[in-house]
């Protein structure tokens, strides 16, 4: 059994793990030749996350068989969190199969072996979803509209138009409405085939979007009226990193 | 089936509380059910998972559930607490909540009554180290996919407080009507019920084969069969008026009554709700193996006592018993004895259709053998006369039971009914004694186990001035340390004499006599009449005199004192009327130890 996979920066895990963080304590991951994949979803049913980080993004990866590993995530993130930026991170299995080892070296060399916790066996199906309208913007812009809206809300309702989406939330203190346009700062790309409208939990996209930001790269906001919305982390070196959330229900 | 006909069936119940209209409710949803799971429909309605002798608990805590509330709502935690206090129900909590869950979930799957039974098995099922967050994970699964409606009957059941209000024969009524046709055929399912305990099986079996396989249900070793309960009168003459001029009369123990199952290399005990109990009398189970068959089931009155005395303790003494750790050391420091008073079942064949007397026989002849003195024959007398019962009665409350069974010697064990066949008489009266009373040792009874060359008890008297002489009032046991022990041994011996002093007055028979010198103080709980006892003799009721109930030795030694200066029979007599109280009519049989 050999399983390494060593990146030039601990930026990518970072983002990963502070965005399983949000929905759930305990994470397996899955490494396979072609990469390392997590799926999971939240208690409560209402998000879920998908990522796949394929083997070319890697400094180096090397897999021969199906590894599964369970941590506690934020156990993970304390030690991942103690590499700088530049420094390469270097993330192999214990012979016993019981402990990560995480080299850290640049700088100066670390090693970190953490203990890994048994790892769930079902596997989390993906919502069939189809989306009508999407959305692109720069992580920095989403969640300055985010932000915008939970000042008085605790939802947001996003209503795509052709050339027009607005942002809004209602609260007691009173209503917020943001509305962007093509051509607008931070907006990339608007594409609505059919003009939707739904309502979503800002606390579970604001974690999110705060997780991942920092990462850079830009986020896709695709949904239908009354459906799950999906969100696409574009960051690079990461194939996908897809965040699934369950709409409100209008009262 | 959809888990939502039995939660709107749930709602309508709880808006009625006419017997008719909740048996209709009830066999429209019986209808409704497959008859594969009409079991696990059954007890649903009864807030249960399997019939009452499974005894298995859901046991998820409160903030477990306002947690899975919180998750599956989209609540914060202080919301749904601010509405628990508003409405002091995990389930209404729930209810309302879930009322206003404005978020959906990426899946949901149906909501069946085999989806809900089969998850809720789980939660019970589920035990040791992180089995809360387990449970809280199963509950949440469930609460995904409910409405406000079925969440409120879900987190009722979890917690343990769906309360319907449905009688056991309310379900039989309904069960009859839904596949009998009609109500007279309750009859049939209310025997099945009585002798396999069951309320699901007998369900499923009237739905899936018919009324003549219900017929064929009969008892089963290691299955509960309900009790048989007693009428309660207030005198002997009323209970002896209901019998055929003759009746047995037993002592009703101020203990818990069990049903012992016997097997070849198992035994299970059952209290009389039919809960498995076996774990609290581990030395029950034990004594039982030395009882020589195969196979019975056995009834009786387990109660606390004092091995070295002998003497009964009060009920309250086996609350000790009712623990899940520790049960080891509770048995050392509370031993039991198991007077048993009925045999329902010998190696393959029921005894219930035997009448009284052939069943006492064929118990007295099971006991006969035994190896083990934990087991007793309950007391018995068989009496033709209301006096006979009284003097039996007083000489039983004496000995710390709560009244006598009256028993029609023609009876068979009618399980489950409540009839004039057996009638209980409780005491009426009580005469509490705050008091300490000093009193004259006069005579003794060797001691066993740990007391063994010493005395177990000793005879008290109290003085009787007028007539210059000691009527005996109490045998006592409690109270002594080893250190006292030894001590009275030692003191006693010059005051042994070889037959009962000539001043000394009693019915009672004993080891050896004493000249009436050492005065101690004691303690009781009350005084009662006694057929026994000498002291205040025909002051309070021709033929009876009076004795302490549950006495106990201070401590106190009161060489201050001569005999003479005991309390007198005269002040023991003027206590009792003072004292004497009404008991309430409240029934304490149905209380348990909890």
């Amino acid at each position: 059994m050999v399983f390494i996979a060593r990146t030039k920066s601990p930026e990518e895990w970072k983002a990963i793990a502070s965005a399983i963080s949000t929905l759930v304590d305990e994470a397996t991951f899955e490494a396979t030749a072609e990469g390392i994949s997590f799926r999971g979803m939240d208690p409560s049913h209402i998000a879920l996350i998908d990522i796949q980080w394929p083997n070319f993004a890697f400094e180096r990866y090397e897999c021969d068989t199906v590894v599964k590993f369970g941590v506690r995530i934020d156990e993970f993130s304390k030690l991942i969190k103690r590499a700088d930026k530049k420094d390469a991170l270097e993330i192999t299995l214990g012979e016993d199969q019981r402990t990560l080892h995480i080299r850290i070296s640049n700088g100066y060399k670390r090693e970190y072996k953490m203990l890994l916790i048994e790892s769930s066996a079902s596997s989390t199906p993906l919502p069939k979803l189809s989306f009508n309208s999407k959305i692109v913007l720069t992580p920095g812009a989403f969640d300055k509209v985010l932000s915008d809206v939970q000042v008085v809300s605790e939802y947001i309702s996003i209503d795509a138009k052709s050339s027009r989406v607005e942002f809004s939330g209602r609260g007691d203190s009173g209503d917020a409405s943001i509305a962007l346009e093509s051509g607008s700062e931070g907006l990339e790309e608007l594409a609505v085939q059919e003009e939707s409208k739904a309502t979503y939990s800002l606390d579970y996209l604001s974690k999110i979007t705060k997780a991942i930001s920092t990462a850079g790269g830009s986020v896709a906001v695709e949904f239908s009226s009354k459906m799950p919305l999906r969100l696409e982390f574009r960051i690079a070196n990461v194939n996908r990193i897809h965040f699934y959330l369950a709409p409100r229900v209008q009262d | 089936m959809d888990f939502d006909l039995v939660a709107q069936t749930f709602e309508q119940m709880e808006q009625t509380s006419s017997r008719l209209a909740l048996t209709d409710l009830l066999v429209s949803l019986f209808k409704k059910t497959p008859p594969e799971i009409i079991d696990k429909v059954t007890y649903l309605i009864q807030g249960k998972l399997y019939p009452d002798y499974e005894g298995i608990e859901l046991g998820l805590a409160e903030k477990m559930a306002i947690r899975a509330i919180a998750a599956s709502s989209g609540e914060n935690m202080s919301t749904i607490e601010q509405v628990y206090r508003k409405t002091g129900d995990i389930g209404d909590t729930a209810g309302e909540i879930m009322k206003s869950k404005g978020q959906s979930t990426l899946f949901t799957e149906p909501m069946t009554v085999e989806r809900v039974y089969s998850t809720l098995d789980k939660i019970a099922k589920t035990a040791g180290p992180g089995s809360q967050e387990a449970k809280l994970r199963l509950v949440s699964s469930l609460l995904h996919d409910a409405t406000a409606r079925q969440s409120r009957y879900i987190m009722k059941f979890v917690m343990g407080k769906l309360r319907l209000g449905i009688a056991d024969y309310t379900v039989l009524d309904a069960l009859a009507l839904a596949f009998t046709g009609s109500r007279a055929n309750r009859q049939a399912l209310e025997t099945a019920y009585n002798v396999s305990g069951d309320l699901g099986t007998v369900a499923k079996i009237v739905a899936t084969s018919g009324l003549e396989e219900v017929q064929t249900v009969g008892i089963t070793l290691f299955r509960p069969i309900r009790p048989m309960l007693a009428e309660r009168v207030s005198t002997p003459a009323e209970a002896l008026e209901r019998m055929e001029g003759k009746a047995a009369v037993e002592y009703k123990l101020d203990g818990e009554r069990i049903q012992v199952h016997k097997g070849q290399d198992r035994v299970e005990i059952f209290s009389r709700r039919l809960e498995k109990i076996t774990g609290h009398y581990p030395d029950v189970v034990e004594a039982v193996r030395s009882i020589n068959t195969k196979e019975a089931i056995l009834e009786g009155e387990v109660v606390a006592v004092n091995l070295e005395t002998g003497e009964y303790l009060p009920f309250q003494e086996l609350m000790h018993r009712r623990r899940k750790h520790g049960v080891e050391d509770a048995m050392k420091n509370y031993p039991v004895v198991m007077n048993f008073f009925d045999v329902l079942y010998v190696d393959g064949s029921s005894k219930t259709s035997l009448p009284y007397t052939e069943r006492r026989k064929a118990l007295k002849a099971l006991l006969a053998g035994k190896q083990d003195d934990r087991i007793r024959l309950v007391e018995q007398i068989v009496a033709s006369e209301a006096g006979q019962i009284d003097r039996f009665m007083a000489k039983a409350i004496e000995d710390g039971c709560e009244g006598v069974m009256v028993k029609q010697l023609s009876s068979t064990y009618r399980a489950g009914a409540r009839e004039f066949a057996w009638i209980k008489i409780k005491r009426e009266y009580r005469s509490e004694l705050a008091d300490t009373l000093d009193l004259v040792i006069v005579g003794g009874l060797y001691g066993r186990g740990r007391r063994v060359g010493k005395y177990g008890a000793l005879l008290l008297a109290a003085y009787d001035p007028e007539n210059e002489i000691f009527r005996s009032v109490c045998k006592v046991g409690t109270g002594f340390t080893d250190v006292h022990l030894e001590q009275f041994y030692q003191s006693l011996e010059e005051h042994r004499i070889s037959h009962r002093h000539a001043r000394v007055d009693t019915g009672m028979e004993m080891d050896v006599w004493f000249e009436p010198k050492i005065v101690i103080e004691v303690i009781a709980s009350e005084i009662t009449l006694s057929p026994s006892h000498t002291a205040a003799k025909d002051s309070i009721r021709q033929g009876y005199g009076l004795a302490l109930r549950f006495p106990k030795f201070t401590g106190k030694i009161r060489d201050d004192k001569d005999p003479e200066d005991a309390t007198s029979v005269q002040e023991i007599a003027s206590m009792y009327k003072r004292q004497l109280k009404t008991i309430g009519k409240q029934d304490s049989d149905d209380r348990q130890v909890k």
